[in-house]
């Protein structure tokens, strides 16, 4: 055990003294968590609204006022005509036309229920998508105020239960991406080069068991995964103010899960490479198809169909699902546990298989 | 201390090692010669129990190779050819780590101060020269203070400097009471550590003995060797009284058990087996060496191939 533990330890740091190895996994998530951030919800986050005034009214004003408080938020107001021409030549990010009536709906008690409509350029922007949020945070500040007909935003945007912001969405897919490349980096490569480098036979020269140096190995390798997980979430919790609006205790298993399924996919590919320069290719072309296909950097949804259901074999996809209901969605363990399932299948099979087919030299 | 008995082992259609017999005394230095792909190396690795032998069997301290492979490796050190350590790790964290992977080793100071590697305590291994490196590799093999240490072509690529040091290293090893076995194909190595040699050619042992009793049984008597501008008659040559053979290559070699007399004849510049030039003018033999014999020799008198090649 104590000769197990130590050849643990060693291989923990040297995966940490591995920059390369650190660059592709923990830093390269942190950096697409900082560029996805500027880019979708960080502090310079801007967008532009082009305002038609058809009531005129004090609410309407003090409406488009409220609107132009909020940090980060430029307001023009115009013609309709007017307004429209600038969307089209992207002055504006959303036209949004408060109908007549406006006021009369928030002061008048029985007049007839509006809507305010927002016009984008483009439905699935994520600037306009966000550009809706805000809207509708701000009508909903304002409909509190008024009477009993409503005021609504006629196209509600947000289809998620919880207010999640960009970052909110990208810490638990790049805790995904993290696990994907950690299995990759340290485990199929890590160990591939190992055995080419006869040091994987200098073990065996010792008394240790065979199963003990192989263990020792994918352990170190699951381990430095686990630690950059726990380092990953610190900086986005700290950091970047991402929200968590499930249990970490419920996204710790198809965390777990994930990682044996990918260390499994890195032991496999060890295994079936004969050399660490064809286990560095395999790992590619394993590793990119997944790492945008399986929801990582945008929703499964946008593919085509066909595609949508082949990434459904991809583990990828499952933790990332998983990850993405229990951080974003907050949902428990039991609305994950297909998910859950898959992974842990992948992790079986990948293991038997490594195992059998693993070759020492 | 070390005993094989037809050890066999075949690599497809290829027999690496074909039936090689032999025994080690305790405090010996045994050295197994012979080029590359002799069979050195997979005869080291059977007996270090890393390789099962295909036929034969070996013991080593009393233990089975193949049954008691890992009693073996607790009292053996071991040394692989081309140095192998995990990557990213420092020379101290290293010996920690090999130590642990015993049930018993010797203090990893110790280990540094007696392999002069105190400075280069937190140097990764990587960054070692190759002599530092070869010292940090053959402390490995002696961090749980082994009975018997296996060394792997242990100065293979050495500088002839940092080859000096290794050859102190290795003399300091026996003198504390262990059992060398080592792989070379360095004549001069094995001719200075080795109490006993192995030569080994095609995966069989051809000759075995002090280096002394194989240069004796071999390569007997002096070796003269000389440039001769014109050529010479071999024929002749072999005729002069105590030439024992002729070699004529490069340059002319000349065995002989009666260097003195043969010298004589050979230093006449009018000598009548020389070939003269187109003036018909004689030209003395020029650039002459005599050598006594060596294990370069016994190897090319069995094998008929130089070790180098």
């Amino acid at each position: 055990m104590r000769a197990f533990r130590a050849l643990t330890l060693n291989t923990v740091r040297a995966g940490f003294r591995n920059r390369i190895a650190l660059f592709f996994t923990l830093g390269l998530a942190v950096l697409f968590m900082v560029i996805f951030g500027e880019l979708f919800g960080g502090s310079n986050f801007s967008v532009t609204y082009g305002v038609v005034d058809h009531d005129g009214s004090t609410q309407s004003q003090q409406f488009v006022a409220a609107l132009r408080g909020i940090k980060g938020v430029t307001v023009n107001t115009g013609t309709r005509a007017a307004e429209i021409d600038d969307l089209r030549n992207n002055h504006v990010d959303v036209v949004v036309e408060i109908p007549h009536g406006f006021g009369a709906a928030l002061t008048a008690p029985g007049a007839p229920a509006v809507s305010v409509v927002p016009i984008q350029a483009s439905q699935t922007s994520s600037s306009a998508s966000i550009a809706d949020q805000i809207l509708g945070h701000v009508l909903s500040g304002f409909a509190a105020r008024g009477a009993a007909p409503p005021v609504t935003l006629a196209t509600p945007v947000s289809s998620s239960v919880n207010n999640v912001t960009a970052i909110d969405y990208f810490l638990p897919a790049m805790l995904a991406y993290i696990i994907l490349q950690s299995g990759i980096n340290y485990v199929a490569i890590g160990l591939a080069d190992l055995r080419a480098r006869r040091v994987l036979r200098r073990f065996r020269a010792t008394p240790l068991r065979p199963a003990q140096i192989l263990g020792a190995q994918i352990a170190g390798g699951a381990l430095t995964v686990i630690l950059q997980l726990i380092v990953l979430a610190a900086i986005g919790l700290t950091f970047f103010q991402a929200k968590i609006y499930g249990s970490w205790f419920v996204a710790a298993v198809p965390m777990l899960l994930g990682v044996a399924a990918f260390v499994g996919i890195g032991f496999l590919l060890t295994s079936a490479a004969r050399t660490s320069e064809s286990a560095r290719g395999l790992s590619s072309f394993v590793a990119f198809p997944m790492m945008f296909l399986s929801g990582v950097f945008f929703p499964i949804t946008t593919l085509p169909g066909w595609l949508q259901t082949t990434v459904h074999v991809l583990p990828l996809t499952w933790l990332t699902d998983a990850l993405h209901r229990v951080m974003n969605d907050g949902v428990g363990l039991d609305a994950i546990a297909l998910d859950c399932l898959v992974l842990a299948g992948w992790a079986v099979v990948t293991f038997a298989i490594a195992t059998w087919r693993f070759r020492w030299d | 201390m070390i005993s094989a008995n037809g050890l066999l082992k075949r690599y497809g259609a290829l027999v690496a090692v074909d039936g090689i017999s032999f025994s080690v005394e305790t405090g010996e230095i045994f050295g197994m010669l012979g080029p590359n792909g002799a069979g050195k190396t997979t005869t080291m690795e059977m007996l270090e129990g890393l390789r099962e032998p295909d036929e034969g069997s070996a013991t080593v301290l009393g233990s089975d190779v193949v049954r008691e492979a890992r009693a073996i490796k607790t009292r053996i050190g071991v040394q692989l050819q081309a140095t192998a350590l995990p990557p990213l790790t420092r020379v101290r964290e290293a010996i920690d780590l090999f130590g642990a992977l015993f049930p018993t080793a010797r203090s990893t100071d110790d280990m540094l101060r007696e392999f002069d590697l105190e400075s280069k305590a937190t140097t990764y291994a990587t960054e070692l020269s190759g002599g530092q490196m070869q010292r940090l590799s053959i402390a490995l093999a002696l961090v749980n203070d082994p009975d018997v240490v296996f060394l792997d072509e242990p100065t293979t690529g050495l500088d002839p400097q940092a080859r000096l040091n290794i050859w102190d290293v290795i003399e300091d090893v026996r003198r504390r009471g262990k059992t060398v076995v080592l792989t070379t194909h360095n004549m001069e190595e094995a001719e200075r550590l080795c109490s006993r040699i192995a030569v080994i050619d095609h995966g069989r042992i051809v000759a075995l003995g002090t280096p002394a009793s194989l240069i004796a049984a071999h390569a007997p008597g002096t070796t003269i060797e000389f440039d001769a501008p014109h050529g010479v008659d071999e024929e002749a040559l072999a005729k002069i009284e105590g030439v024992d053979k002729v070699t004529v290559d490069a340059r002319v070699a000349v065995s002989t058990r009666a260097p003195e007399r043969v010298l004589r004849e050979l230093l006449d510049p009018d000598a009548h087996w020389l070939r003269r030039g187109d003036d018909g003018q004689a030209a003395g033999i020029r650039d002459l060496r005599v050598r006594q014999g060596t294990l370069e020799d016994v190897f090319i008198a069995l094998t008929g191939r130089s070790l180098r090649t």
